[in-house]
């Protein structure tokens, strides 16, 4: 009986037609899909987007060049020189970020003390040549000064879970 | 004056080129744009199917999208492999193209609207659509590539696995009709929607529609170019408008086998209730309307099927279709001899 | 032998050792800070905590004490690390968490040991302590707020150096480690304070915040400074030497390395050639190699040999001098030498020019006494050892010639070599002191050998050792005590002058004269460049320094960090220096350019790889097979007798800072060399002002 039924089904072609009806039913369902330049999804304070180097409030920069950041990079992107400033403070004199080299981890800005690299919310920094993407030091401070107050309201919604 | 045109268009060989290239115009280049939102159509269908929107940047709903596909193939370079064949590369995407549209001649767009009413139509379309495979296995084997090669093979194999049920689906039907030409074929479908071949002949509509997504490469038999072990099968080494070339013509040669099985199961140009007000509107209208139908399942199909393994798609073909199209036409044959409904010519 | 058990093995140690010791033979590391092998005991980090049984019920500091028999010791019981744990914390109560910012970060003891024994937050809620920074002068860098009181630094400027100015005062928290009166160290070894630091207390200020420990690149090497051929360690990131650190070699230089050893360094960065130079009306042109050497072949084609003279300097490595000395022969030129400062020491056998004792007899030597030499300045690592054999006791040490504060008090027996002959004549008490000693040292200087009269001060002290019995068998009290790199290999591979030849002198006077039509310098820099005339001067090397200034053509060659090569120290040890970097430029490696310069000039040397030309170095001097070793040197008659002049003996370095081509473009040694008048002169007001 089961062969028959087996057989009859087969003939009868009904898995083709259950796959054809679900595939109708979910063209009529609505778009999961977001309608990216006009609207946009939620972003997570912890999103890892486009660099930037941080300053405190008073303007100085934070970057204390220890190179954690450069030690810990898996793609070796980012490139640091430093040597004392002329107050005898320790810092960067080159800070370069190969965006085409990095991936996105985020252990940069773990890495960090001083929370002065950032990856922050910025995904739209595409460009038409590769050099405009090896990003350098003042190039990251002005990311830093331009999204400095989203980047300081996401470390703060995301600092209870550190 | 009026007479003077008519005998003009109609005994004068310049005028009768006139109108001949006029008719190949005609139907050319409705085909083409056809073919351009065929494209846009089937990524609407199968974007709907995955819950997705479909192109929708470019032109309002991304109608213009085509368009820009088109635009971007054509000022594209066109790269020729340096080991290639260098003359059968080119010419090789030209064959498949140019058959895809020969075909079109002995279509009947509406009663009498047809270039070529040839007795032998239905011939010539087998014939033709046959030699459109000579453009793939060109291609592959000019491309001098292993995957072009390998595509190739596969496509040439599976067309000739599937022409074998085709023609006995087409046997079928002119047993019905009693004729090769294809308008005649239409007229013997007259009548309500369900006096149409296929009805009647359903197991034989579905193996002719099985079979024309497979000679076209259609998922779920795109085996030829099937991404995950070809690259892109036999046109893995086109670019630019020697692709685009490929392109239009399977698409163009989709197009036609709808309008074939239009032509042959779904009554042509005719209206499916033949009453007013249905039989007010034009014919080629409802055979337009019939193969977007046709089409409309190609890529719904292709949303909804996974990819077949060769030797599922072979055993199919020869073991399967084969045996079930040669019973059903001995079957029809003796229904009409012995049931007297042999058609009178 | 005493048995004790370590963590339950049993074992059987030397006695008088310290349990600390005895636990590293078990193969144990105890963590220290205040604890050094080469430092004595001081006690006071408590970081090496272990139990010992029997004992009182309390932890001990294993660094002080010595083990005893039937002694158990423990060292991972829940004690010893609930005490390593709470002392830990007592360190990073004032230590601030300048990790990120400190240059010991990634190299640093309690780093390194606050992962094992620290806790992940401070419980200490007050302010921590802060500490102002001392003045070190321009090497060592101080950053006093991190100082955990080691002491180790103390001990060091006091044992080792023997310059008494470092010290602690105050007790408990407010113990600050300072120098008495506010100044830059005078040791020549200061650089070693900051390996010793087991915190970022002391940082090398030249190399302040440049690299991360991390990111270099290691390469084992020797040092070319001095004759001692000290083993350092060259860090590189990319193509420039960032620093050098000193090798652990208990035969050569323990773990110390002298200041120019460690900071000359940038000087590899000044000044440097790295394109070869023709001179056309007058100037130096730019030009290819091909260009420079079709200047030398028009030239030298069309000389004589005789006619040819060639200098090596004091830096060579073994393997370009002797494709100098093969091009030479070939060219049929006997001038060749490779004594720019004209120290006579020629045709003895190898034991009249090498530091027979070794450096590692000093240890074993109990009267030493030094002739024309400053050993401070010409070896400084050397003298420590001399002053560590001194405070070992029993050891009278006599110097003749110019003897500075040497950092150990020296008879000062006379200035010059008529002293010696009377020490030979025995007419001198401290010929008794030597004639009791079972192994008498006679450490033989430049300032006694490169001077008119050398031959006949080296037969006077050839025979003074004789008359000591200071040549033995187990025992060769003979001590030359060099001050180039390159002069051992050079004597070697006989780069003096062949029959008929000039030696340096007279090189220059041949010149002077006319005589000599061309002259090839090998990177030498030291001799008197205005006296070489009219010749044409071929100058080989990889500084613009003296030579180049005067040459003719300039082909830019490699320094010590950038070309593997063989050198020979004072003692006639063979070792090998390793490439840290490449050339600058175009600039290859010095025997290359002369295997190139004898193709075009049709003699073409017969060897095309580093190895051939090391098997021909073996073949001319076997001495050069055995690499690290001392060859023992032969002994027989050397020197001339003859009329001794009255000239004092003087040491050939007048500044120890600046003494070849490298520490003379260097900035951190001229910063050295501004303290050190700076201090001088504010001696000079301090002692008018106190009247």
């Amino acid at each position: 009986m089961a062969s028959l039924d087996r057989t009859a089904r087969s003939f009868l072609l009904s898995e083709l037609v259950t796959g054809f009806a679900l595939t109708l039913k979910y063209m009529f369902k609505p778009k999961v899909t977001v309608n990216y330049p006009y609207e946009k999804g939620p972003l997570s304070p912890r999103f890892r987007g486009e660099h930037a180097l941080r300053r405190y409030p008073n303007g100085e920069e934070r970057c204390i060049a220890c190179k954690l950041c450069e030690a810990i990079c898996p793609a070796q992107a980012i490139t640091i020189e430093a040597e004392p400033r002329d107050d005898g403070s320790r810092r960067t004199t080159r800070y370069d970020i190969d965006m085409t080299k990095c991936i996105y981890c985020g252990f940069c800005q773990e890495a960090c003390p001083v929370d002065a690299i950032v990856e922050g919310p910025n995904f739209e920094f595409s460009t038409e040549t590769r050099e405009e993407l090896m990003y350098n030091k003042d190039k990251l401070l002005a990311n830093g000064d331009r999204w400095e107050p989203m980047l300081a309201a996401n470390l703060h919604a995301d600092a209870p879970y550190r | 004056m009026t007479a003077d045109l008519i005998r003009f268009f109609t005994t004068n060989w310049i005028g009768q080129a006139i109108v001949i290239v006029a008719q190949c115009l005609a139907v050319t280049i409705p085909l083409l744009v056809a073919v351009a939102y065929m494209t846009y159509v089937d990524r609407k269908v199968w974007a709907s199917i995955q819950l997705r929107r479909g192109p929708n940047v470019v032109g309002p709903f991304g109608l213009l999208q085509p368009m820009a596909d088109g635009l971007k193939l054509v000022l594209k370079e066109t790269i020729v492999p340096s080991s290639a064949n260098g003359v059968l590369f080119i010419i090789a995407p030209m064959i498949a193209f140019m058959t895809a549209l020969v075909a079109w001649a002995v279509v009947p767009f509406d009663d009498g609207w047809v270039i070529a009413d040839i007795n032998v139509g239905i011939l010539y379309l087998f014939a033709i659509s046959s030699l459109g495979v000579y453009g793939i296995i060109i291609a592959g084997w000019a491309s001098n590539s292993k995957y072009a090669f390998l595509g190739a093979l596969r496509s040439a194999a599976q067309m000739v696995s599937y022409e074998v049920s085709i023609g006995f689906v087409l046997i079928t039907v002119l047993l019905c009709v009693g004729s090769l030409n294809l308008s005649k074929v239409v007229l013997a479908q007259s009548g309500w929607f369900f006096n149409w071949f296929w009805l009647p002949l359903l197991p034989m509509f579905v193996i002719f529609f099985v079979s024309a997504l497979a000679e076209t490469n259609r998922t779920p038999f795109d085996l030829p170019m099937s991404e995950a072990e070809l690259v892109a099968g036999f046109h893995t080494e086109y670019s630019a408008m020697t692709f685009g070339l490929f392109f239009l013509g399977e698409y163009a040669n989709m197009i036609l086998l709808s309008a074939l099985g239009a032509v042959l199961f779904l009554g042509g140009w005719m209206s499916p209730i033949p009453y007013a007000p249905f039989t007010w509107v034009p014919g080629i209208v409802w055979f337009a309307f019939k193969i977007a139908f046709l089409l409309f399942i190609f890529s719904w199909t292709k949303g909804t099927l996974p990819r077949y393994r060769y030797d599922q798609l072979m055993r199919l073909g020869w073991k399967v279709f084969l045996p079930v199209s040669l019973g059903w036409v001995v079957l029809t044959a003796a229904v009409l001899q012995f049931g007297g409904w042999v058609p009178k010519l | 032998m005493p048995k004790i058990k370590i963590d339950g093995v049993e074992m059987e140690v030397p006695a008088g050792i310290t349990i600390l010791q005895a636990c590293e033979l078990a193969g144990l590391e105890i963590p220290r800070f205040c604890y050094h092998e080469r430092l004595s005991i001081a006690g006071n980090c408590r970081m090496c905590l272990v139990e010992v049984k029997p004992g009182p019920p309390k932890p001990q500091a294993s660094c002080a004490l010595p083990v005893a028999d039937k002694q158990e010791i423990f060292t991972t019981t829940p004690m010893v690390q609930k005490a390593r744990k709470g002392v830990m914390e007592f360190l990073l109560i004032n230590h601030p968490l300048d990790c990120p910012i400190c240059d010991q970060g990634g190299e640093c003891d309690l780093q390194d040991q606050a992962m094992g024994y620290g806790f992940d937050r401070s419980r200490f809620h007050e302010n921590k302590r802060a500490v102002p920074d001392k003045e070190l002068g321009p090497l060592v860098k101080t950053s006093m707020n991190r100082c955990i009181h080691c002491t180790r630094c103390i001990r060091f400027a006091t044992e080792v150096a023997g310059t008494e100015e470092l010290g602690a005062t105050g007790r408990g928290e407010s113990m600050e480690v300072t120098t008495y009166v506010e100044h830059a160290l005078t040791s020549e070894l200061s650089g070693n304070l900051v390996d010793l630091c087991p915190v970022g207390a002391l940082t090398s200020k030249p190399y302040a915040f440049e690299a991360r420990s991390w990111e270099l690149a290691k390469t084992e090497s020797v040092d070319v400074l001095d004759a001692l051929g000290s083993n350092i360690r060259i860090d590189t990131r990319g193509a420039q030497v960032m620093r050098v650190l000193p090798r652990l070699n208990d035969d050569v230089n323990e773990e110390w390395i002298s200041d120019k050893t460690r900071h000359a360094i940038d000087g590899l960065r000044y000044q440097r050639l790295d394109r070869p130079y023709v001179r056309k009306g007058g100037k130096l042109v730019e030009a290819t190699w091909d260009q420079a050497f079709t200047a030398i072949v028009d030239r030298l084609g069309k000389l004589e040999g005789s006619k040819i003279a060639a200098i090596a300097g004091d830096q060579c490595d073994a393997e370009s001098m002797l494709a100098l000395k093969d091009l030479m022969t070939a060219l049929g030129s006997p001038n060749i030498d490779c004594r720019q400062d004209g120290a006579k020491l020629e045709g003895g056998p190898r034991g009249s020019y090498i530091f027979n004792a070794g450096i590692r007899g000093i240890d074993q030597a109990d009267a030493i006494l030094l002739i024309g030499t400053n050993p401070r300045w010409e070896a400084p690592v050397l003298n420590a050892r001399i002053r560590k054999r001194y405070l070992h006791g029993g050891c009278p040490i006599a110097g003749i010639g110019l003897v500075d504060d040497l950092s150990y008090p020296v008879e000062r027996l006379g200035m010059g070599p008529a002293t010696l002959r009377e020490l030979v004549d025995g007419k001198l008490g401290f010929f008794e002191k030597l004639k009791a000693a079972k192994n008498p040292l006679i450490i033989l200087g430049m300032g006694a050998l490169a001077r008119s009269d050398g031959a006949a001060v080296l037969a006077l002290a050839r025979d003074l050792a004789d008359k000591l019995g200071a040549v033995r068998e187990d025992w060769n009290g003979f001590a030359v005590l060099h001050t180039a790199a390159a002069r051992v290999g050079g004597l070697d591979l006989g780069l003096v002058p062949g029959e008929g030849g000039r030696d340096v002198e007279g090189i220059l006077a041949g010149c002077e004269r006319g005589e000599i039509g061309a002259v090839y310098l090998l990177a030498a820099d030291e001799i008197d460049t205005k006296r070489l005339g009219k010749a044409f001067v071929i100058y080989q090397g990889h500084h613009g320094d003296a030579g180049a200034n005067r040459a003719d053509v300039v082909l830019p060659g490699a320094a010590y960090t950038e070309k593997p090569g063989t050198y020979v120290n004072t003692e006639g040890r063979v070792q090998l220096a390793r490439r840290a970097a490449y050339p600058p430029g175009d600039a290859r490696e010095d025997w290359a350019i002369l295997r190139a310069l004898s193709e075009r000039l049709g003699k073409t040397l017969p060897y095309d790889t580093l190895d051939q030309v090391r098997d021909r170095l073996i073949h001319i001097n076997k001495s050069f097979a055995a690499i690290d070793q001392q060859q023992a040197g032969g002994w027989g008659t050397f020197g001339a007798m003859g009329p001794i002049g009255d000239a004092m003996f003087a040491s050939p370095i007048g500044n120890f800072y600046m003494t070849c081509a490298i520490s003379r473009s260097s900035r951190t040694m001229a910063e050295c060399i501004a303290s050190r008048e700076e201090f001088a002169k504010r001696s000079l007001e301090r002692a008018r002002r106190m009247g």
